[in-house]
Order: C-alpha cells, then sequence, then structure tokens
C-alpha cells in the first residue's frame, strides 16, 4: 500500500535545502543575538489557557488551537511567544538581575482560515530586552532588529513604525457613533469614512502623519516628536532599510478601552510599534515594540521592549526580490 | 510598474470609466493593451501592469502582493476579509444587497428557516444578529431559484434593478447593505508606492467617480 505524503492545511515540511537555507539563516541571526549579549530561553509548545484568557481578543481567540488534556485542563498550543515569557518572568522578576536580554525561537500555531500562504505553523524567532527604562530600550532593540532583518533578508527593507495611542485623542473627540470602528476605518485607509468623522484625520490616513502635530494632543505630539528623532538617527545608521513612521498604520493600536478592536496587532503594545515589509512580501516580515502593559496586567512594572522576526516570510521574500 | 488587478464582469467597465474619468486610461493604446483574451497587458508609458481576474480570486491576489492593488465589489471583499486597504469606493454600478423572499415578511422570532446564498460568512454574521435561525446553504449561481423553488425560505443576494425577483415572483424583503465597486490596497504596495496610489485616489476623488 502506498501511503500519502499529504500534511494537513497550513503546515509544511522542510526537507533537505529548504532546512538547511532555514537553518543557515537561522544560525546567523542566533550568532548576532550572542553576540549582542542575549541569551536564549527555550519555551514549551503546550501552556494552559486560563493564564491568557483576560489577554485574549475576539480575533486571537478564535486564532488559538485550544483542548482538554486528559486530566481535564484545558491546554492551548503556543500561538505567541511574548505573553507566555512575560506570564513566566513576571512572578520572579524580583530575584533576577535587570536588564534582562534574552531571545527564543520556535514555532507558533495559529488557525488561519484557508488561504494560501498564510500558515497555520510558522517558525519565529524573537528577542526581548526587560528593565532598560526609557528610549534607550526602543533604540537598542530597534537597531538589533535593523541588523537582523537587514543582514537576514537583503535589500528592500521597509520599515514602518509608529506608536500605540497616537491617534486616541483625534479618534475620541471625532464625530463617530462608534470610535472603535472609525479607528478600523483609518487603518484601511477608507476616505471617506473618515472625511465624515474626522477631516483632520485625512493627512494622517494619507501620509500617515497629521497636518499639525498638537492635534495629537500635548502627550502623543512629544512622543511624536521623540519619533520622528529616533526615525532620523536609525535611517542614518542604516541607510539600506527605509524607514517611515505611519500612525495610521497602528491606529487600532490604542491605549483606550472605548477603542479596543478586535482585529489586527497583538493588543499587549503600549509604546512605540514597529513592522517590517520586504520584497515583495504583502506580510510583515517581522515586527515589535514595546509591551509594559502586558507585564502590569500580570502583576508586575518593567519597562519592555520586543520583536519577533518570521523567518519564513524573510526567506521568501529575499528569494522572490525580483517580482515574477 | 505598479500591478492593478481588474475583475472580469459587470465591474470591469464601471472601473474603466472612473479611471477614464480621472485621466487615467487603463485599457492602453489598439494593439498594445487589453484584447479580448489577454490575461495580463501592460501600459509601459504609464509604469502600469494590468491583471485580468475573477471577483473572488482578486482579493488574493492584492492580499499577497501579487497585484498591488485592484478593484473588487464590496460583497466580495466583505465576504473573503483579507486585510486590504480600502481608500474609496467606486460611485458607479452601485447596488445592493438583500434578504429576498416568496413574501414581503422576514421569519418569525424564534422561528429556523434555510437562506440560500454566495455569501455564507456574511450571512453568518447578519442572521447571527436576528431573532430568528437560519441554515445557511452555500450556493455557486441562480440564487434566486432558491427560495422560488422552496430550497429554502430565504436568499441573501445583490439586488440591482429587482427584475430577475419580479420576474420569478420574488421580494426584496430588506436591504442589509449598499454594495460598491472599491479600490483596493495591498499595505505593503500602500507603503512602496504611496506618492502614486495616493496621486490617483486624489484624481478619482476630483474627478467626483468616489465616495
Amino acid at each position: 500500500m502506498r501511503v500519502s505524503a499529504a500534511l494537513p492545511t497550513g503546515v509544511a515540511a522542510l526537507l533537505f535545502e529548504s532546512a538547511r537555507r532555514r537553518r543557515d539563516a537561522e544560525d546567523r541571526l542566533v550568532a548576532h543575538l550572542r553576540k549582542a549579549g542575549y541569551s536564549e530561553v527555550i519555551l514549551p509548545i503546550l501552556d494552559y489557557l486560563e493564564p491568557y484568557e483576560s489577554l485574549l481578543t475576539p480575533a486571537s481567540r478564535g486564532e488559538l488551537y485550544r483542548f482538554v488534556d486528559r486530566d481535564g485542563e484545558l491546554l492551548a498550543l503556543r500561538a505567541d511567544f511574548t505573553p507566555m515569557l512575560a506570564r513566566l518572568l513576571a512572578p520572579r522578576l524580583d530575584s533576577l538581575a535587570l536588564p534582562l536580554r534574552f531571545y527564543y525561537r520556535g514555532d507558533v500555531v495559529r488557525y488561519q482560515e484557508e488561504r494560501a500562504g498564510r500558515a497555520r505553523e510558522f517558525y519565529q524567532l524573537g528577542a526581548e530586552l526587560l528593565g532598560l527604562p526609557g528610549e534607550a530600550a526602543e533604540q537598542e532593540v530597534l537597531r538589533l532588529f535593523l541588523e537582523l532583518a537587514t543582514a537576514a533578508g537583503g535589500g528592500d527593507l521597509q520599515v514602518v513604525l509608529g506608536f500605540a495611542g497616537a491617534l486616541d485623542q483625534l479618534l475620541l473627540t471625532a464625530d463617530a457613533a462608534d470610535p472603535a470602528a472609525l479607528a478600523a476605518a483609518v487603518a484601511r485607509r477608507e476616505r471617506g469614512e473618515v472625511r465624515r468623522a474626522c477631516p483632520r484625520l485625512l493627512s494622517v490616513v494619507e501620509n500617515g502623519l497629521p497636518d499639525r502635530p498638537e492635534d495629537l494632543g500635548p502627550e502623543a505630539a512629544g512622543r511624536l516628536q521623540s519619533l520622528l528623532a529616533l526615525r532620523d538617527e536609525l535611517a542614518l545608521a542604516f541607510p539600506q532599510a527605509r524607514l517611515t513612521i505611519d500612525l495610521a498604520e497602528f491606529a487600532c493600536n490604542s491605549l483606550d478601552s472605548r477603542l479596543s478592536v478586535a482585529e489586527g496587532e497583538r493588543p499587549y503594545y503600549d509604546g512605540v510599534v514597529f513592522h517590517a515589509y520586504a520584497g515583495p512580501a504583502a506580510l510583515p516580515v517581522g515586527g515589535g515594540g514595546r509591551y509594559d502593559r502586558l507585564f502590569r496586567s500580570l502583576g508586575a512594572e518593567v519597562p519592555a521592549v520586543g520583536f519577533a522576526i518570521s523567518l519564513e516570510r524573510l526567506l521568501e521574500a529575499k528569494a522572490g526580490e525580483v517580482r515574477p | 510598474m505598479i500591478r492593478m488587478a481588474l475583475p472580469k464582469g459587470r465591474n470591469l467597465e464601471t472601473a474603466l470609466a472612473a479611471f477614464r474619468a480621472a485621466g487615467i486610461e487603463l485599457e492602453g493604446a489598439e494593439g498594445t493593451g487589453r484584447n479580448g483574451r489577454s490575461l495580463i497587458w501592460r501600459l509601459p508609458e504609464e509604469g502600469i501592469e494590468i491583471l485580468s481576474l475573477k471577483d473572488w480570486d482578486l482579493p488574493l491576489y492584492v492580499g499577497h502582493g501579487i497585484a498591488d492593488c485592484g478593484v473588487v465589489g464590496s460583497d466580495v471583499l466583505e465576504e473573503v476579509d483579507g486585510d486590504l486597504l480600502v481608500p474609496v469606493r467606486l460611485l458607479a454600478g452601485r447596488s445592493r444587497m438583500s434578504l429576498i423572499g416568496r413574501e414581503a415578511a422576514l421569519p418569525a422570532a424564534g422561528t429556523q428557516v434555510r437562506l440560500a446564498t454566495k455569501y455564507p460568512n456574511t450571512a453568518r454574521r447578519i442572521v447571527a444578529g436576528r431573532p430568528w435561525g437560519a441554515e445557511i446553504l452555500k450556493l455557486s449561481g441562480s440564487i434566486e431559484l432558491a427560495p422560488a423553488l422552496h430550497l429554502a425560505e430565504l436568499a441573501l443576494d445583490i439586488v440591482q434593478t429587482g427584475r430577475t425577483l419580479a420576474e420569478n415572483h420574488l421580494v426584496e424583503i430588506e436591504t442589509v447593505a449598499e454594495v460598491a465597486a472599491c479600490l483596493v490596497v495591498n499595505r505593503a504596495s500602500y507603503q512602496r508606492h504611496r506618492a502614486r496610489l495616493n496621486d490617483w485616489i486624489g484624481r478619482l476623488e476630483a474627478a467626483e467617480v468616489v465616495s
């Protein structure tokens, strides 16, 4: 009898050359991370569901593979490294020497509708920096991310920067019955909807930035100034990458509960947030940001910044640099 | 070079006319541009390449960045949810998505019916907010036949003039959404071709062919 070599939807086996390619890229990135002073953590693929209940949005809940174990415990397959790391470290922070620099690698599993190219199991490599206060942490993590992504992906890297809550004031004072729906319309750049509700958001939809930064409110305007300075500094250091600030891209990354929406981002970012696109690939090859509030929700106060890279997408982007 | 996907079928002429009004000719000069069978045509002077795709495949091509942008009906877009940008909706050729039946009334609260449609995801979302329940039957075409021949009590489908309904002794019970051809853009492509795309969008707005 001949057995079938078919695999379930959304998963892949890497054989021979494709396995070698991925391991080679992984080895280079891991060597770089170690040299930068980051040490490895290895996490389980299975975990309880209960500690994450309060962190889940309807969208991220829908992505989980969960099941009841033989002893009746509700378990889930790992869908994201960062919350698991936060949960394991939050109760231990008092006894650990800060700052902590560490990296992880492994598969995450997320249910995605059956559509080609949306894998259900994908390999992530990421790094986190805990306990370094202020902008220094964001700067260090973004530099590290850019070093890794440019080393692994070659040219044509486009990094889009923003920060959580940037548009909150504009969205909440707009003439919209549902400010969360308006945030989603900004993120989709629906001009008709945005023009009706808040014409001042139109320039954000078009160019990523408001005509008058003070429209964002004093705090967000100040943060935008520092982000512009950080962008300019990084652009000088990484001339091969294009760095843009686009607040519309992160319109759903809010700090206000009235704006919390089901779709889009991992919901825990509360400071600088970024995505990177490479080659002609349509999905981000990596991204990250500041997530102090994730630790706060777990009862710990610590500054936390990190990123994850989807190694397969980055390698695909490199292979497909010239579009057919 | 920017690659644009255009739909076959009724939205094609709407899209071509809207872009023409904005001063962007997508058909190309005779002999170089579109002819009856070509699936790809290039407009080298404009720096545009056009792909001709079925409506249902178009969001996938744009979602994957094979095409940078495209024009597709909001009915299809709502159904497939491809995380695309939707900067503007074309004004011409609008229709509506409606609940259709043999009688002019929705099912009574607490009853369970069958609903035939090409749009099962949209139908599920609509039914979730109703006091009645429905088993969704996914069909590929001639949706009106389902309620007409008692395969289902209700249908969810696009209504343009209502003539097909009248001919099959059906009534439009409730309009659930306006349907428009939408300009859709891939997220990564928007970052790469922002100036060009914003210029097109500005010209479409100035020509008053979009909302």
